[in-house]
């Protein structure tokens, strides 16, 4: 990840809402109509882009918590971005 | 034959113990090896029987269960240790990790949940409620960039300052500091107000505060050594 990705701050895109139950999480965007599930990691995620917290930060939040390696954080943080962005549901701050 | 995770079990409840132990004693993997009521006990036993996974009531008497997490954790290496606590209370999940505790679950969880959880911190896993990880990351998150922003605050003060501060936090009066720093008790206050103006403070107490909630003490201790 560049310095310059790591320091972008990726924001939910409005009106999209997350519905957590005791069984799944999932983001509802009322725009498309479109529910997509998430695990609790990717729950996590979305939770922290809020368009104040950097990709680093939540990289070196999750390794602080799961003790696992930077890179194997980093590449599921991205991958876990891209596919929001990929759905429509997330933009980015610079 | 497979390899069995020895347990030990520490609440304060022997009715909780009790229920807990023979759900975990079912399964052929899974043995408690000892108990313990409080948390000195469960710090002494996990020392005599060096369990593989050690499963604590964070509210435990004698010792609390976070205590009692950061003294396990610090002697027994291998000993995988699983904070039981309230339902949402982030502040105790960060303590509990914090400590050394390698999961975090509440006492809500089924009896079915907590085998598992035995079995995912055995493989060296770590485990979050679900719904937590998140909140618990923002809080991770705003500690850092307060911890940031306070060492920014300190980057700006003087070597001499800096003393002054550290003199300031443990309680020390103008007298005291100009005492400890040999300077006139007139250069103290004016070190003092100096202190207070680059820190964004009002008030010694409130530096004091500064210090301690931001854990630089040991950064002040540390540069005038």
């Amino acid at each position: 990840m560049t310095s310059e990705v790591r320091q972008r701050r990726p924001v939910r895109r409005e009106g999209v809402w997350l519905r957590a139950t005791a069984e799944e999480n999932a983001v509802f965007d009322p725009a498309t109509g479109g529910l997509h599930l998430l695990n609790e990691t990717a729950r996590a995620i979305w939770e922290l882009c809020d368009g104040a917290t950097t990709t680093a930060e939540m990289v070196e939040a999750i390794c602080s918590v799961t003790g696992l390696p930077r890179d194997v954080v980093t590449e599921d943080v991205e991958r876990t971005l891209t596919e929001f962005e990929r759905l429509g549901i997330l933009r980015w701050e610079e | 034959m497979t390899e069995r995770i020895r347990v030990l079990l520490a609440d304060e409840q022997s009715l909780f113990r009790e229920a807990v132990r023979a759900v975990l004693q079912s399964e052929a993997d899974l043995d408690v090896i000892a108990e313990a009521r409080d948390g000195v006990q469960a710090v002494a036993e996990a020392k005599r029987v060096q369990p593989d996974v050690a499963v604590l009531d964070a509210n435990l008497p004698n010792c609390d269960g976070i205590r009692a997490t950061k003294l396990i954790t610090e002697s027994l290496e291998s000993c995988r240790v699983l904070v039981l606590g309230v339902d949402g209370d982030i502040r105790q999940m960060v303590e509990a990790l914090e400590a050394g505790a390698r999961g975090f679950l509440t006492k809500e969880i089924p009896l079915a949940e907590l085998i598992e959880a035995a079995r995912s911190l055995f493989r060296g896993e770590t485990l979050i409620p679900p719904g937590m990880l998140g909140p618990l990351l923002a809080h991770l998150i705003n500690r850092h960039r307060e911890e940031e922003e306070a060492r920014r605050r300190v980057s700006r003060l003087t070597k001499r300052e800096r003393e002054v501060l550290a003199l300031l936090a443990s309680g020390g009066d103008n007298d005291t500091i100009a005492q400890r720093l040999v300077i006139s008790p007139e250069t103290a206050r004016t070190h003092v107000q100096n202190v207070l103006g680059k820190l964004g403070v009002h008030s010694r107490l409130e530096a004091a505060a500064f210090v301690l909630q931001t854990g630089m003490m040991a950064d002040l201790v540390e540069a005038n050594a």
